[in-house]
Parts: structure tokens; C-alpha cells; sequence
């Protein structure tokens, strides 16, 4: 989906980028951009190629086909043969590990890329005085390094990697290894760090949440291709194939018929196997006569009386009720299909009622069909 | 260089070779007398042509000898007390391993050795032939008989004359005590007797010597002991002393006297047919790399100052084959044994194959 | 700059490895003229000649069999004890596990043989002094062969069984007992089929090493006549002339069937599919024996005793006597040996070429075996794998038979360096390259590879990183390394026996020399300085690898 606006030059550019790890291809014909000053997230499950691809962009992996190209110029490109080692291509890097140096200071650590530039001592200071104060740690400054915490740690690596100002910064999962508050926290620091620092990022990570709160662009993999590319909404709220679907976020998923002869108003007609007809909207995507829709378990509501008016109204039986603190989740029986539903748990449903469930068409959305294809 | 590398000892080629020499013991006549074109020095109490400022500067002598390492660094010592300005470095080995040491390092290019001594005269010939030694007349060659040189003169000389007859630990010894040669194959011997190893020029020389006496049947009957294989005299009466083994075949004199002399219970027997005694000879090595210090030391071994080292130094107790040698330690002197030589050392050393493989075998090698 | 660093480095270690291996296959399939170098023909003769010594070949595979079998008993046995038993002292008796290891195997074998010869032997005489006839033990058997060399050169089972039971989850025998198996039953039925893979590895490797052991049967086997193939290889080499194509082809035969070894037990280990071994580190469950916990301390004791404290005393014992017995008079005590040890010229200058070497080879041995690691485990070079076998190849050679191709092949070098310090330089840092590689690269496997990733994205250059991450932090390992070259360079003997020359003594050959040169009490004595070098390096690495925390790994 393209999104609104002229489309400013791209500061990083992936095409059909292809690494090998071992004899395993890891990234098999991965093609994105960045856009200056975003941050774009490579997410997927783990071993779909989301680290591989990042350490591709880094130079610390040598990939077998593409291009890598980081403000028009290749950094890596099989066909002209170029490729350009690590330390040359003014990139920088947050490690899941942090790779503190266990034998510097905490200032030594920071300073490093400043030496390896040999600025002079005065621009160290003053450089490493500042970054370490963004990050809250200037008071560890003499410390030596293998005497942080994990948290702590984690800044000294994030104030090393912006220190000399670098163009890009790469994040290899950074937060992975912190508990879940601590990872809240930092999320939006992170955030406001690189809004402040106007650097473009790649990301990797697989959770969810973070990726959604923090990307200006997301490109969802698996086994080494990329799913789909958008924002953050896009891939929330229109997915492209299953696993995207439910992938992020939790969907169900809706399989049957087109009927052609039941459309109204744009709207896309599926009938299940059950004989259940359902309404959602295409989005732009192809129409075939095999169908499948995703629906969120957030969008499907239950309530005692049918609304009037709506087009997707149907009776349905609660079979279980799961109570999960901030919600519960119903399974209801809808025809001969079970569907999740997620609701806030003011009004407990018991197991075994008959409600009503409804759903507005623009939530049930239409899977592309190549990629429901293979899901 | 190169007459070295492609030296190659057959049978065929030594005795060429031996023809070319005149024989030991029909001696060519007064090569004695000749050659001597520089007038000797007198120093210490010997003559030398050697000169001596010359060698102090030089600093050094290596010596590659068969000794154990006690007589080895014994005659060091000898050379050094008088010399002191000359630094001693030595090689031990026994003969066979010593010898081949000293040919591959000179087939590498490295000549690093001023002064040879081996026990056997076999590899002293074929050292001469391969013009190993540095022809080097001593004016102290007068002391000696003419049998007891190279031949002609010049190469090497006999330093001493180690006699072995049999010996045995009176403690352990259970029986009679051995009387003669023959008695050395008495199967009660079988795994407590000890002899020496193939490398060994005595051992060549016993196996020569009791072959033409007794017959080709000797040493297999010997074989059949099953006997211990020693590198040198010390270990081998090490052994003796503290009973590992019962009785040796090889019981060198030297070691007999040194050994008593320490308390150990060993007894020794010099046979009716004979002591075995193999020469031990010392030669100035060609392209040494102190040259004057080899030639001096030449000297002072053949003079009777070195020659009275090497008969009392107790790790040496050598027989001296000067003329003009008085008695040994013990008040024995080398003419009162009845020593058993090869009569041909030609014919002797061209039975060497024959001995290493024998002896090998009957060592299980 | 690192493309020339590693090909560099590993073109070293090539030319090192190869030139020797090249040789001593040559000089194998030599049948011509052996005086003529190079060879006027080729031909398997030599390789038949090998068959006419049955019994040398048998003698190598009992003694090696027994050794073997000896040593995984002593190093399960005592693994079993200090890795999963409660008894008291364990930090300390792991430690010393180790030192009869350090201490050669040629002073165990002496020792041995002045406690063990059926006449003169010490034990024998106090057994017949206590009313026994003949004697108690012969050392000078297959078995007392195979004794000794399982006590001096089978710590190595120790540490390689040690390393099974502390890499094996707890948890899989926990839940056999809260099942309500017995102790003995999960023994039986959990651990021991666990550790099995381990065992095996480690018996291959074992007997690997002892089919290339020499100094044991050196000393213990030579005079009694038993010989096995590296004897052999030694006395064929010493005789004149010289059986050099024999002795090739002998050693070739054995270091194909180590070869053969090294490689299963690769294969054993790496396809194990008893995925116990995670690569973590466990703390394996300490079971508490009670009384029992005496007894294992006895044991563990015994074994000091049998391995380290007996030898010394030994040695020490018989160097303050004029003729070694067990029962001395009075008259028999001298402190002479000591005096006359310190002034033979070649026991000064033997002790004082060790200690130059052990430095050089330390020194040097560092940078090259540290770069080539870094070449193997680190570096994305093309080929690094190969060199990984090029390096780790004088491992499947035993020292004596590589020192013996080192020789052939030296000789017909251009530049004389045959008979000199540097050749026995060149060869220890041929020899090490396993054990130095090895050390070296399981630290270097410790380090986070992204520490030096980062460093790359900071702009280091290779140089730079190098110098400010890598070395720093391999710092200790390094150390550690250096100690244990110097200190495996003075107690070498295979390679240094055959390359000695008139000026490069050095001292463990000559321990050996003395003792078939001298009296038994001088090469005592000489056995024991030799020691006392050894004893005090080896203090200082245990004291600087426990201070900083680094593993002097085998």
C-alpha cells in the first residue's frame, strides 16, 4: 500500500538481497527502503532471517546475491562485485548482548568510536560527557565496565553507538535481554532518542508490541521472505496473508465461498461451509471464487440483542469463557466454526449463552490470494 | 664435501679399499721417519706441532667419543687441567650411533667435531677412507708401535685398549662360577645375562673373535639366552652390581676395577682362550673448527702424560699400548693378558654386515 | 592487513607441518640406495619389512591396550570421585591430578624402575625382606610398561572424563531418583550410558597417545628387549649403519593407525547424539557418601602417592646413595651425585639450553599459535578449515616419528641449521601447535564474538581491534599459554632425543642418555633438578590461572 505524500529519497535500500548461512539460505530475495530519519523494524518469529538481513546491512555478514545500498551508494552489490567490510561503512550497532568491553571504563567504552576517528581529547569529552547524559549515565562515567547492570549496560551500548554521530543505527533485538518493565521504560526512550537524534534505524525484533510502538515502517518476514511491508497500522489492521494475520496480533481466520450474487454497498459476500455468510471489505485486493477474510478478536462483539441495521449479525453460542485480567476471551461456536472473541471484562459472559455476535464489515478484512494461498 | 655424500660402504668397495692399503701389521716401511717437516714444541712434558698460543686463542675443543658419560667427561677433564685455557664441549654416544651422527652432520654441512674416539676399528677405516680425518703426524707417534696406528700414519692412533672377560654378581650367582668362554652359554644364564648392544666396536669385536675360536654355532646357542642388551660398561655392571642381572658377558676390566672399588659384590674372570679387547681410537677430525686445539690434543693424548690420564682416571682405567706405559692402577699390565684381536682387520671389518645382522636378530631387532 | 596476517601465519604453519611429512613419506617408500638422497626408486618394500616384526607390532597394541584400559578405570574412577562425590579436598586433588602429567612420564619410568626391577627393585627388596621369595612385581613387563604409562600419561583420561560428568545436566538424574530408582540404579541406567559417548572419546584419544608414547618404554622396555614401534624407530636410527627406511616406514604405519584414531574419536564425539553435552556448564549434583567419603579420600591419596610422591622419593632417595638400595648402610650416603650432576658440563649446559629454549618457544610460539587460532575460529578466511587440520596434524604423529621426518628433511636443507638450537626450536613449535592452538582458541571461543563486532562497527580497523579488544581480553589465556609451552618445551623429549646436537643439549634427552650412560644414582639425581625446574613453573601457572580465573585446558 503506498503510503500518502511524495516519498522522499531513501536513505537505506535492500534489493533482493540473498545471505547464506552456512549452507542454509537464511535471507532468500529480501527487497525493502528506509527513508531518512525512520525507523523501519524487521520483525518475524525467529529464524526467518529478520538478524541475518541486519547484519548484512552491518557488513558482518557476507551475503551471495542483491544489493546494499546506503544513501545511493553500494555498500554491497554482486553484480559489480562490491563490498565494502564493516569498519567502512560509517554504520553503527546496539548488540542483543550490548558487547560492553569488560576491560574499559564505562567512558573508554563510550570514547571508542570516537578514538578509532582520532578526534582529540577535549572533542572526546565533551562528545562522551553529552551522549552519556542523554542516556542518564554520566555519573557511571569511571566505572568499569563489567560492573553494570543489565539495564545500565544497555544505555553505555546505545551511548557508544550514537557517540560519533553516525547516519544509521542498526538495533539487533537490544531490549530482548531485559524484563518486561525495564523493556516498557526503555521502549520510549529509545524512541524519543532517535526522534531527537534524527537518525534513521533498522530494528529487529520479534515482539510485537514493540515493534508497533515504536516503527515508523515494519517489514514482517518468515523463512527468509518478506511477508509484507507498511506501517504500523497497515499491518495491524489490513494484513496481507494469514500468517500476518496472525502473526500480529491475534486473528481469525474466515475461509468459503464468494457470492458474488449477495454483494451490497462494495461489500465482499463469503459463505463458509457452514452456511454462515459473512461480509468484509476487499481493500483493493483480488476477488477469486475461493475466499479468505481475517477478522481480529478485538473487532468481534458480542451482545445480548442483534443490532439493528447491521449487516454481519449472527446468534452464536459461548462455549468457554478464559478470564485473562485486562480482558476475557470467548470461544463461541459460529455455525460449524469456533472464533475467538477478546472482550473487556466488564460484563463476564458465562459458558453455554446464547449471544448475539457482530462484527462491522471494514474490521473483516480480505486476504491477498497468493498469500492466503501459501499460508 | 663431496666425497662424502656419495661415499658408500659395500663389502666390495672396502675391500678395494683395503687392498689399496698396505695391510696392518706388514708395516710400510719408516712412515715413521718421514713427513715431519716443522720441528716440534716442547710443552708440558710432551712434544707438539700443534701451536699452542694459537689453540688457547681458538678456545675450544668438541669431542665426539663412544665413552659413558663419566669417561668421557673424565678425559675432558684430564685436557682441561692442563689446558684450562681451552673450554671442553663433548658428544657421547655409542660407537655406531656416533658414527652416524658424525656422517650425517657432515652430509648436512655441519662440521662442528675436532676430535673423534671410537672402539672399534671398523668405522675408524672407513672414516680414513672417506677422508674424515685430518692427516696429522705426532711427534709423539714415536712411543707407539706401528700396529697401533693408522696406517700410514697420521690418521689415528689407539688410546687404549679396553679387555673384557667375563664377570658376575657373587652374591647372586647361584652354581659354579663361570671358568671359560664356553661357559657363558650354560642355559641357567637364560634372561639374567647381559652383553652389549650391536653399536658397540667391543662387541663386534667379541662376536669376531669367540665366531673364529668356537664356530658359526656359538652365538646362537647364545641367543637363546635371551640377553639383555646394554649401551654402556657402566649400565651394564649398574645392573650387575645390584643383581638385575646375574652374570655378563662383556665384563670390561675398567669397569671391574671401578665398580669394586665402590663396594659392589662382582667378581671378575679372565678366560684361558683370552681377554676380547677391542683398540679404542682417537683421530684429529678434517675441517675442524678449531684445528690447532685438536692437534694439541692429539698430542697430549698419545704422550705418556695423557696416556697416565687415561690409565688412572678411574672412569677410564684404559690398558695404554705406549711402548713406555707402566703398569695400570692395579699393578697389571696390558702384556699380562692374553688379549684376543683379529689377526686381519681388513677381513674383520668386512664382516661387519654380517655381525649387525646377526646381532640384531639375536636382540630381537 | 588481516588477509596477510592469516595467510601468512598459516603458510608458516603449513611449510612446518608438511616439509617433515613429505620427508618421512619419502624416506617410507624409499627402496633404493639409502645413502642416496633424493631416492633412485619407490616401492612398498619397506612397508613388508615392517611384517617381519610381529612381535614388535604385537608388543605395541598389548601395551598400548593394558595402558589404556588402565588409565580410563584410574581417570573414571577418580573423576567419579572428585566430580561427583562429596569428599573433602576436591579443589585441591583436581589440581594435582594434573601433576604427574607435568612431572615427564621418563621420571615416573625411572623412579619405577629403580621401585619396580625384579632384583634390585626397592619394593621387591623390602618384599623379600618381609619373608617373600623372588619377587612381587616386574616392571619390566608389558604390564609394568603398561603401569606406568597409564599413571604418568592418563590424567589425560582424567580431564577429558572430568569435562563429561560436569557437561551432563543434573536434572536427567534427579528425575531417575524422584522416580524412586536407587542411587546404584541410576548409576547403572542414567549416568553411565550418558557418559558412555564421553568415555569413548576419551578412550580413543587415550589410546592414540599411547600408542605414540616413548619414554616409559624407553627406560622400562629397552633393556628387558621389549620393544614397541617407537623404540624400535629409536634403536634403528642409533644403529650404524643407520635403517632409516625401516624405521620411515615403521613410523608411517603408526601414525596412519593414529590417524585412523584421532579421526574416529572426532567422529564419536562431534555426532554424539546424546545431547548432553550443551556446552553449558553444569554443577553436577554432589552426592553425599557418608563414611564412604574416607575410603575416597584414601583412594585419591593412593594415587598421589603411587604417581607423584612415591617417584619423588624415590629419586630422591636413590640420589643421596652411592649404589641405590633399599636398605642402605650408613657408609652408603653421599651427597656427590649432586656435585658431580652440577659439573658435568653436559647437565649444566643441557639445563641452561632448556630454559633458553622453553623462553623462545614460549615467546614466539604465543603470537603464531594465537594468530593461527584467530585464523581457524575466528576469521572468515577462505580455507581456514584446512588450515585446521594442517595444525592440528602433529597430533596424530607421534613426536618421535615427526622429529625423525624433521630430521631427514633438515639434513637437505640449504642453510645448515641441522644439530643446532634453532632446529630444536623449529621442531618444538611444530609439535606445540596443537596444544598451543587448542589452549589458545578455548579462551578465544569464550570471548563474545560480538565484542569485536562492535569494535568493527565503531570502525576499527583490523589492527586497531586487535590490538585495543581482542588481545586485551585474551590477555590470560595467553599467559596461561606461554607457561605451558615453556613448560612442555623442557619436558620434551621425542622430538628433541633425534635433533640434539653437540650444542643444543638439552635436558630431558640427556636424563635419558644418563641413564644408559652413567649410574643409575646420577641420572636420579639429575631426574630431580630436572624436577625442581619444572615443579616451580608449574607453580606459577597454577597460582597466576586460578588468580585470574583462565583454564590451562590439555
Amino acid at each position: 500500500m503506498p503510503t500518502p505524500g511524495p516519498s522522499p529519497k531513501p536513505h537505506i535500500e535492500v534489493e533482493n538481497l540473498e545471505v547464506n548461512f552456512g549452507a542454509v539460505p537464511a535471507v532468500r530475495g529480501v527487497s525493502f527502503s528506509v527513508a531518512p530519519g525512520d525507523q523501519l523494524t524487521l520483525l518475524g518469529p525467529s529464524g526467518c532471517g529478520k538478524t541475518t538481513t541486519l547484519r548484512a546491512i552491518a557488513g558482518l555478514e557476507k551475503p551471495i546475491g542483491g544489493e546494499i545500498r546506503i544513501d545511493g551508494v553500494p555498500m554491497y552489490s554482486s553484480a559489480r562485485q562490491i563490498n565494502i567490510p564493516a569498519e567502512k561503512r560509517g554504520l553503527s550497532m546496539v548488540f542483543q548482548s550490548y558487547a560492553i568491553w569488560p576491560h574499559m571504563t564505562v567512558f573508554e567504552n563510550v570514547a571508542y568510536g570516537l578514538r578509532v576517528r582520532r578526534a582529540s581529547s577535549t572533542e572526546i569529552a565533551e562528545k562522551v560527557d553529552h551522549a552519556l547524559g542523554m542516556v542518564q549515565m554520566r555519573a557511571f562515567a569511571g566505572r568499569r565496565a563489567s560492573q553494570l547492570s543489565g539495564g545500565q549496560q544497555q544505555r553505555v551500548a546505545l551511548a557508544r553507538a550514537f557517540v560519533f554521530s553516525p547516519s544509521v543505527l542498526l538495533f539487533d533485538e537490544p531490549l530482548s535481554n531485559l524484563d518486561a518493565k525495564l523493556r516498557g521504560d526503555m521502549r520510549l526512550e529509545l524512541r524519543e532518542l532517535q526522534h531527537r537524534l534524527g537518525i534513521t534505524s533498522v530494528y529487529v525484533t520479534h515482539d510485537l508490541e514493540e515493534a508497533l510502538a515504536m516503527s515508523d515502517r515494519i517489514v514482517v518476514m518468515r523463512d527468509g521472505l518478506v511477508e509484507q511491508v507498511g506501517t504500523p497500522d497497515e499491518i495491524y489492521g489490513l494484513p496481507r496473508s494469514a500468517f500476518v494475520a496472525d502473526f500480529v496480533g491475534s486473528a481469525n481466520l474466515i475461509r468459503g465461498r464468494h457470492r458474488a450474487d449477495l454483494s451490497k454497498d462494495g461489500l465482499v459476500a463469503l459463505e463458509t461451509a457452514g452456511g454462515q455468510v459473512i461480509y468484509g471489505t476487499a481493500y483493493g485486493r483480488p476477488v477469486g471464487a475461493e475466499l479468505t477474510m481475517s477478522v481480529r478478536t478485538v473487532h468481534l462483539q458480542i451482545c445480548a440483542a442483534p443490532p439493528p441495521g447491521a449487516p454481519n449479525v449472527w446468534p452464536v453460542r459461548v462455549e468457554k469463557t478464559v478470564f485473562q485480567g485486562d480482558f476475557s476471551q470467548l470461544h463461541v461456536l459460529w455455525g460449524d466454526q469456533h472464533l475467538v472473541v477478546r472482550c473487556a471484562a466488564m460484563e463476564p459472559v458465562p459458558a453455554g449463552s446464547d449471544v448475539y455476535m457482530t462484527v462491522e464489515p471494514r474490521r473483516v478484512v480480505l486476504l491477498a490470494a497468493e498469500a492466503a494461498a501459501s499460508a | 664435501m663431496t666425497d662424502f655424500i656419495k661415499g658408500r660402504l659395500t663389502r666390495r668397495a672396502l675391500l678395494q679399499g683395503a687392498t689399496a692399503l698396505p695391510l696392518v701389521g706388514i708395516a710400510a716401511p719408516a712412515v715413521l721417519a718421514q713427513g715431519m717437516s716443522k720441528s716440534p714444541n716442547k710443552v708440558l712434558d710432551f712434544l707438539t706441532n700443534a701451536d699452542v698460543a694459537k689453540a688457547e686463542q681458538e678456545g675450544q675443543l668438541v669431542f665426539y667419543c663412544h665413552e659413558n658419560e663419566a669417561g668421557t667427561a673424565g678425559i675432558m677433564e684430564g685436557f682441561h687441567n692442563d689446558f684450562p685455557k681451552i673450554k671442553t664441549s663433548y658428544v657421547r654416544a655409542q660407537t655406531g650411533a656416533l658414527y652416524s651422527k658424525i656422517l650425517a652432520e657432515r652430509q648436512a654441512g655441519r662440521f662442528d667435531v675436532d676430535v673423534i674416539q671410537l672402539s672399534d676399528l671398523s668405522p675408524a677405516f672407513d672414516f680414513q677412507k672417506k677422508g674424515g680425518y685430518e692427516h696429522y703426524e705426532s711427534p709423539e707417534s714415536t712411543g707407539y708401535k706401528k700396529d697401533n696406528l693408522s696406517s700410514p700414519n697420521g690418521y689415528f692412533f689407539w688410546t687404549g685398549v679396553d679387555p673384557a672377560g667375563i664377570a658376575y654378581n657373587s652374591e647372586k650367582l647361584t652354581g659354579a662360577a663361570p671358568k671359560e668362554w664356553k661357559d657363558i652359554l650354560d642355559p641357567r644364564w637364560k634372561g639374567k645375562i647381559s652383553c652389549k648392544i650391536s653399536a658397540s666396536g667391543l662387541q663386534f669385536v667379541q662376536w669376531y673373535a669367540l665366531r673364529k675360536i668356537y664356530g658359526d654355532g656359538f652365538w646362537k646357542e647364545f641367543a637363546k639366552l635371551q640377553p639383555h642388551a646394554l649401551d654402556s660398561r657402566v649400565q651394564l655392571f649398574d645392573r650387575l652390581a645390584k643383581g638385575d642381572d646375574m652374570i655378563t658377558a662383556v665384563g670390561e676390566y675398567p669397569a671391574y676395577i671401578l665398580f669394586k672399588s665402590k663396594g659392589a659384590k662382582v667378581e671378575f674372570v679372565a678366560p684361558p682362550d683370552g681377554l676380547v679387547a677391542t683398540p679404542l681410537v682417537v683421530g684429529a677430525v678434517n675441517k675442524a673448527p678449531h684445528p690447532e686445539a685438536s692437534k694439541l690434543f692429539v698430542d697430549w693424548a698419545m704422550s705418556k702424560r695423557g696416556q697416565a690420564w687415561y690409565q688412572t682416571n678411574p672412569n677410564l682405567y684404559y690398558g695404554s699400548v705406549r711402548t713406555d706405559a707402566p703398569p695400570m692402577p692395579t699393578g697389571v699390565k696390558l702384556s699380562d693378558f692374553k688379549l684376543l684381536y683379529p689377526n686381519d682387520w681388513d677381513e674383520y671389518a668386512s664382516q661387519q654386515a654380517a655381525y649387525l645382522k646377526e646381532w640384531n636378530g639375536i636382540l630381537g631387532l | 592487513m588481516q588477509k596477510l596476517a592469516g595467510y601468512g601465519v598459516a603458510a608458516v604453519a603449513a611449510v612446518l607441518v608438511l616439509y617433515p611429512v613429505f620427508y618421512l613419506l619419502q624416506a617410507a617408500f624409499d627402496t633404493g640406495d639409502p645413502v642416496a638422497r633424493p631416492p633412485t626408486e619407490y616401492g612398498v618394500d619397506n612397508f613388508a619389512a615392517v611384517l617381519n616384526y610381529p612381535q614388535i607390532l604385537l608388543n605395541t597394541l598389548t601395551v598400548s591396550f593394558a595402558a589404556t584400559l588402565m588409565a580410563l578405570v584410574i581417570g573414571f574412577v577418580m573423576a567419579w570421585i572428585l566430580a561427583r562425590t562429596n569428599v573433602p579436598g576436591r579443589r585441591v586433588f583436581e589440581q594435582l591430578m594434573v601433576v604427574p602429567y607435568y612431572l615427564t612420564p621418563l621420571l615416573g619410568a625411572l623412579a619405577w624402575s629403580m621401585l619396580g626391577q625384579p632384583e634390585s627393585g626397592f619394593i621387591n627388596q623390602v618384599w623379600r625382606a618381609l619373608g617373600g621369595s623372588e619377587h612381587i612385581i616386574d616392571v619390566n613387563t608389558a604390564y609394568g610398561i603398561a603401569w606406568v604409562m597409564a599413571l604418568f600419561e592418563g590424567s589425560v583420561a582424567f580431564v577429558m572424563i572430568a569435562a563429561v560428568m560436569k557437561s551432563m545436566d543434573p536434572s536427567l538424574e534427579e528425575a531417575s531418583q524422584v522416580m524412586g530408582a536407587s542411587r546404584l540404579r541410576t548409576m547403572l541406567r542414567v549416568t553411565l550410558p550418558l557418559v558412555i559417548p564421553g568415555i569413548l572419546g576419551a578412550a580413543i584419544f587415550v589410546f592414540a597417545e599411547m600408542l605414540g608414547s616413548f619414554a616409559v618404554a624407553l627406560v622400562l622396555g629397552l633393556p628387558s628387549r621389549y620393544y614397541v614401534i617407537t623404540t624400535a624407530i629409536y634403536q634403528f636410527v642409533q644403529q650404524y649403519p643407520p635403517r632409516i627406511q625401516l624405521a620411515a616406514a615403521m613410523g608411517v604405519s603408526l601414525f596412519a593407525v593414529m590417524f585412523v584414531m584421532l579421526f574416529l574419536y572426532r567422529w564419536v564425539v562431534t555426532s554424539g547424539s546424546y545431547a548432553t553435552i550443551t556446552g553449558k556448564a553444569f554443577r553436577p549434583r554432589v552426592a553425599d557418601v557418608g563414611r564412604l567419603r574416607y575410603v575416597l579420600f584414601a583412594i585419591c591419596v593412593l594415587y598421589l602417592l603411587a604417581a607423584v610422591a612415591l617417584p619423588l622419593a624415590t629419586l630422591l632417595f636413590a640420589s643421596v646413595q652411592k649404589i641405590a638400595v633399599a636398605f642402605p648402610g650408613a657408609d652408603n650416603f653421599t651427597l656427590g651425585n649432586f656435585s658431580a650432576a652440577m659439573s658435568m658440563n653436559a647437565a649444566r649446559s643441557a639445563l641452561s639450553n632448556s630454559l633458553i629454549l622453553g623462553f623462545a618457544t614460549a615467546t614466539l610460539g604465543v603470537p603464531l599459535m594465537g594468530l593461527l587460532a584467530w585464523l581457524i575460529y575466528r576469521s572468515r578466511l577462505p580455507g581456514a578449515g584446512l588450515i585446521e587440520y594442517v595444525v592440528m596434524f602433529p597430533q596424530a604423529v607421534p613426536r618421535l616419528v615427526f622429529a625423525f621426518g624433521m630430521m631427514w628433511a633438515w639434513v637437505v636443507f640449504p642453510i645448515p641449521i641441522y644439530g643446532t638450537m634453532w632446529l630444536l626450536l623449529i621442531a618444538y613449535l611444530t609439535v606445540f601447535l596443537p596444544l598451543g592452538v587448542r589452549t589458545i582458541s578455548g579462551v578465544m571461543l569464550q570471548i563474545d564474538k560480538s565484542l569485536e563486532e562492535c569494535a568493527q562497527m565503531c570502525g576499527a580497523s583490523w589492527t586497531f581491534r586487535t590490538r585495543t579488544v581482542t588481545i586485551p581480553l585474551l590477555w590470560p589465556g595467553l599467559i596461561a599459554a606461554w607457561l605451558l609451552l615453556f613448560i612442555a618445551s623442557i619436558r620434551e623429549l621425542g622430538a628433541s632425543i633425534l635433533l640434539m646436537g653437540a650444542h643444543s643439549k638439552v635436558i630431558t634427552p640427556t636424563i635419558v642418555e644418563s641413564y644408559f650412560g652413567t649410574a643409575s644414582e646420577l641420572t636420579a639425581t639429575l631426574a630431580l633438578i630436572q624436577t625442581l625446574v619444572i615443579a616451580a613453573a608449574m607453580i606459577v601457572l597454577v597460582a597466576f590461572t586460578r588468580r585470574v580465573g583462565a583454564h590451562p585446558v590439555e
